[in-house]
């Protein structure tokens, strides 16, 4: 099997890495990097469960994406989202909304969500149902998880401005 | 029974309550939205291997050659193991003689669940365990597979139940000729009678499909077997202590020796109950190399390896008179238990009882008789098989209510039961909301402007239920035990072995310890998930977390709490009984100027010249030799549209109020409701293993249907609090008391939308919906309803 030298940067660090042609991003940041926080789930792309964002801020299905391609790139896992300390004001939301209860999708939903909000910061209903159609979620049966996801940018501002206070 | 005189009782403390009622955000949040929450497949050990299971790959076949020589010779692998490694292997200690007698089976082993780790000779369903390898990695365990040569006879096959007890069907196990595994009628009352003086009787039949529990978290199972007299298990469980009892005699090891470790577990929606063959096959691998073993299934080995519900066919009659009495049920069920069949038998004694409890009945019949077929071995779905009974029943009420033009709401007010009801098999009720739950549901969903004055194809519908909090009579007891530890600085720690698979049971514990102790819930922490730590407890199933691992660790605080109060009562000069700890003081009630701090007093205990160590201990086996002691009721309403064009349900609405005796979390209470909802919704409208031959034609997340994201109906929750007297500060279940109603609610509403036609199946999958539409009135008068 061919071996082939990549560059990744992962939640703001960079890695040189020996990657095989079958090795998917999932492989790569579970087993080489030891992230666990991105989950493994059907492996097929069909549960979400996986998904982490691109440079761009756009929703991956780290289980269908062969990391060979990805070389020179930078993505953000789950580990990824806090800054200095403090949670991202989606990671407070899935909180204090009770949008988590088992918690073995909730990194998927929130990587999901964060690409969502990434490209429309006070998202319609429409597009939170588009944008979070595909990751399965039994537990809530996602209706903490839109309310969370509507409430976001009210505890980003509130944040924002105890910062400037 | 009366109410019991709890000898712990502090009045003075419980009058009114300062952490039970809050909005408590869950406590281990932080980890999971930050993805440091450790789950089963993130577990990484030093030399640890990867597992592979080959699976049969015919539903019934003889296995005529097996060869494992080219695979045990392919670098990297360590193991490779077949059912001569995995002889003799004991059933469990804990079953009786005759379960015993009934399991066996005539193979290689027999494990608790009836069914054997690996074929032996024949294999009788599409999945089955033929062989393992344990191997440096996945890749190469996967490559090992490949290099296993089996040769099948293929056997003739029996895949329906019904054609199963036919003469000269293909026989699943010689031990039980006729594939019938076990025939039970249950008798509660006098149905005979019943149905003799009854005015008049409706039938109908009923039918519900294959289903999967749809966990986020796959089946998963890291075992460390590297020293003989100790087998470390790390997995997703409902039960740390069904997994003791089943793993330790299967090995020749003490209970103890056998350790559980279930971290967080993700899902598990009554599907995670049971050791599976998975566990023994990891622990086997392990035993072997003496190294550990991970086997994690992926893709549609996951469907395969699940255990959930088979077909279920429902023959119901109602007996009933003219004034809307309903006087009896007559309920047989026909079962496939899949090729193993032990585990279904229970669950339809289960949905008889459930069945009657919210009725004034007189008589209730259920018949029960669990078939085998070569389709998986089944076990049970969320809610049991109680959601499609349910809607069995709920289907019968709403025909009788409509033959007698009556409005259903007020039939099944007529029909309720009440507190201090006595039900026929002699449960209680000491608390009981259910007609204040019928009424609420009535009122909030505009029931008296909709019902009967909805346009075609725009329906709503009603249903009830109730649930048993608690599994005595499942298990020989309902133990749970609790430690509940005072650290010098104030912080308190609660020991529990109940698993927390999502529904919050953990955050619950740190409430009721807070509660009684007078802290705030943010500075209990939880020690969970390891039987070498915790104390017993038998888990996370039967709606037996709040009320039973709940009364044991309010137990444990309340002797935590006397500990502390010897020290501040002799500070505050007072006497033990006429202190209030709460909001992190300790006061005396008499005059709540004289206090102090919580940190103080735990503080000053510990260092006391007795040198006091603060751990409370508290336990909670209900005192009844059988039966539960508090049960939930649940009332919803459901309003759907149904395309007659295309067949599909859109669920408007759902109307719930459930009596939960109290609420101590809100938001963990609203999110349970809705999830149960979301679960019911799924099993009446989309999920359905589809099979061909034993073989699952969708077995992926994005074939085998559940509502996303935009199919979610509007939900509306009502909590009715009824304080239970044997409830820790009077709650009850919340966990499965919404979810076997939902599923009859929305059956009832599209039965209403069709104009009162019946879809006799579940799923209601949009050919089925059609069908049902083609042959009724509706469709014969134009869209107009009759």
């Amino acid at each position: 099997m061919a071996k082939h030298m990549i560059s990744l940067t992962i939640n703001g660090d960079t890695y040189d890495l020996v990657v095989s042609d079958t090795q998917t991003l999932l492989d790569v940041i579970r087993g080489d990097i030891g992230l666990k926080g991105t989950k493994r789930g059907c492996t097929t792309g069909a549960c979400g469960v996986c998904t982490i964002n691109d440079s761009k801020g756009r929703a991956i299905l780290s289980c269908m994406t062969h990391v060979l391609e990805w070389d020179c790139e930078s993505i953000t896992t789950i580990e990824g989202l806090e800054s200095n300390g403090e949670l991202d004001a989606i990671q407070r939301a899935f909180i204090e909304y009770g949008a988590v209860q088992c918690g073995s999708c909730t990194p998927g939903v929130i990587m999901s969500a964060k690409a969502l909000l990434n490209a429309h910061p006070q998202p319609t209903e429409e597009q939170i149902n588009e944008a979070m159609s595909g990751v399965l979620c039994r537990c809530t049966g996602h209706v903490k998880v839109k309310e969370a996801i509507r409430n976001a940018h009210r505890i980003r501002e509130a944040s924002s401005h105890a910062a400037t206070d | 029974m009366p109410p019991p005189t709890d000898p712990q009782a502090i009045p003075a403390q419980e009058a009114e309550l300062s952490v039970v009622g809050k909005r408590q955000p869950r406590l281990d949040g932080p980890q999971k939205v930050t993805g440091r929450s450790v789950f089963t497949d993130d577990v990484v050990l030093p030399g640890m291997l990867a597992g592979k299971i080959l699976r049969s790959q015919h539903a019934h076949a003889r296995i005529v050659r097996l060869d494992t020589s080219r695979a045990e010779a392919l670098p990297g692998v360590k193991a490779v193991i077949t059912a001569a490694h995995a002889m003799g292997m004991a059933a469990s200690s804990t079953e009786s003689a005759g379960e015993a007698s009934r399991r066996r089976t005539g193979r290689a082993i027999k494990l608790k669940t009836g069914e054997s780790v690996f074929a032996d000779q024949v294999v009788t369903y599409i999945g089955e365990e033929i062989a393992a390898v344990a191997a440096l990695d996945e890749a190469t365990a996967e490559k090992a597979l490949e290099l296993i040569e089996v040769e099948y006879e293929p056997l003739p096959a029996t895949m329906d139940s019904r054609r199963a007890v036919k003469p000269g069907a293909p026989q699943v196990n010689p031990e039980f000729p006729g594939n019938v595994w076990s025939e039970d009628i249950d008798n509660y009352g006098k149905p005979d009678e019943a149905f003799e003086s009854a005015d008049f009787v409706v039938e109908g039949k009923f039918e519900a499909g294959v289903t999967h529990n749809l966990y986020a978290e796959f089946h998963v199972a890291v075992v460390d077997f590297s020293r003989p007299d100790k087998l470390k298990v790390w997995t997703p469980t409902q039960t740390s202590y069904l997994m003791q009892h089943s793993l330790a005699p299967a090995f020749g090891l003490s209970l103890n020796q056998v350790q559980i470790i279930h971290l967080n577990t993700g899902g598990a929606f009554s599907g995670r109950g049971a050791v599976r063959p998975h566990h023994y096959v990891a622990a086997l691998l392990s035993r072997e190399t003496r190294r550990p073993v991970k086997v994690f299934s992926a893709g549609d080995e996951e469907f395969l390896i699940g255990r959930a519900l088979g077909k279920n066919r429902y023959k119901t009659r109602i007996a009933a008179n003219k004034d809307g009495t309903l006087k009896a049920f007559d309920m047989s069920c026909e079962m496939d238990g899949g090729a193993v069949g032990n585990e279904v038998g229970y669950f339809g004694w289960m949905a008889g009882l459930c069945n009657a409890w919210v009725f004034d009945l007189e008589g209730n019949r259920f018949r029960r008789k669990v078939i085998l077929t070569h389709q998986r071995p089944n076990f049970l779905g969320h809610g049991g098989m109680m959601v499609s009974s349910n809607c069995a029943v709920a289907q019968l009420v709403a025909k009788v209510a409509k033959s007698l033009d009556m409005d259903p709401m007020d039939l099944l007010l007529k029909n309720a039961v009440e507190p201090g009801h006595t039900g026929l098999s002699g449960e209680v009720f000491a608390s009981c909301g259910l007609k204040e739950c019928i009424e609420t549901v009535r009122r909030e969903s505009g029931w008296d402007d909709k019902y009967g004055k909805l346009p075609p194809f725009h329906g709503i519908g009603v249903a009830i239920g109730a649930m048993a909090s608690g599994a005595k009579g499942a298990f020989k007891h309902d133990t749970s035990a609790a430690m509940v530890r005072v650290g010098e600085d104030g912080l308190v720690t609660v020991y529990t072995g109940i698993p927390d698979m999502g529904q919050g049971t953990h955050t619950t514990m740190a409430m009721i310890a807070a509660e009684v102790l007078g802290i705030d819930a943010n500075d209990v922490q939880l020690i969970a998930g390891d039987t070498d730590l915790t104390p017993v407890d038998v888990g996370a199933f039967a709606q037996r977390g709040t009320i039973t691992t709940g009364n044991a660790t309010r137990n444990a605080a309340i002797d935590a709490r006397n500990q502390l109060a010897k020290h501040a009562a002799e500070k505050l000069a007072t006497e033990q009984h006429n202190l209030v700890f709460r909001n992190g003081r300790v006061i005396r009630a008499d005059d709540p100027d004289q206090s102090l701090s919580f940190k103080e007093v735990a503080y000053a205990t510990l260092h006391g010249m007795e040198g006091r160590c603060v751990m409370g201990r508290g336990f909670f086996n209900s005192p009844l030799p059988y039966g539960t002691m508090a049960w939930s009721f649940d009332a919803q309403v459901a309003e759907v549209k149904v395309d007659p064009e295309t067949g599909q349900i859109q669920v408007l609405k759902v109307t719930v109020a459930h009596d939960l005796g109290r609420t101590i979390n809100p938001l963990a209470v609203e999110g349970q409701i809705d999830g149960q909802v979301f679960s019911a919704m799924s099993q009446v409208i989309y999920e359905e293993l589809v099979t061909d031959d034993g073989l699952f034609l969708n077995p992926s997340r994005l074939e085998y249907k559940m509502p996303r994201t935009y199919e979610m109906p509007e939900i509306s929750h009502h909590m009715i609090e009824t304080h239970d007297p044997y409830g820790p500060f009077g709650a009850k279940e919340v966990g499965e008391g919404p979810v076997v109603v939902t599923g009859a609610a929305i059956i009832a509403a599209v039965s209403d939308a069709l104009g009162g036609t019946l879809i006799p199946e579940m799923p209601m999958t949009p050919i089925r919906v059609l069908k049902a539409i083609r042959g009724s009135e509706l469709y014969e008068n134009g869209g107009q309803k009759p």
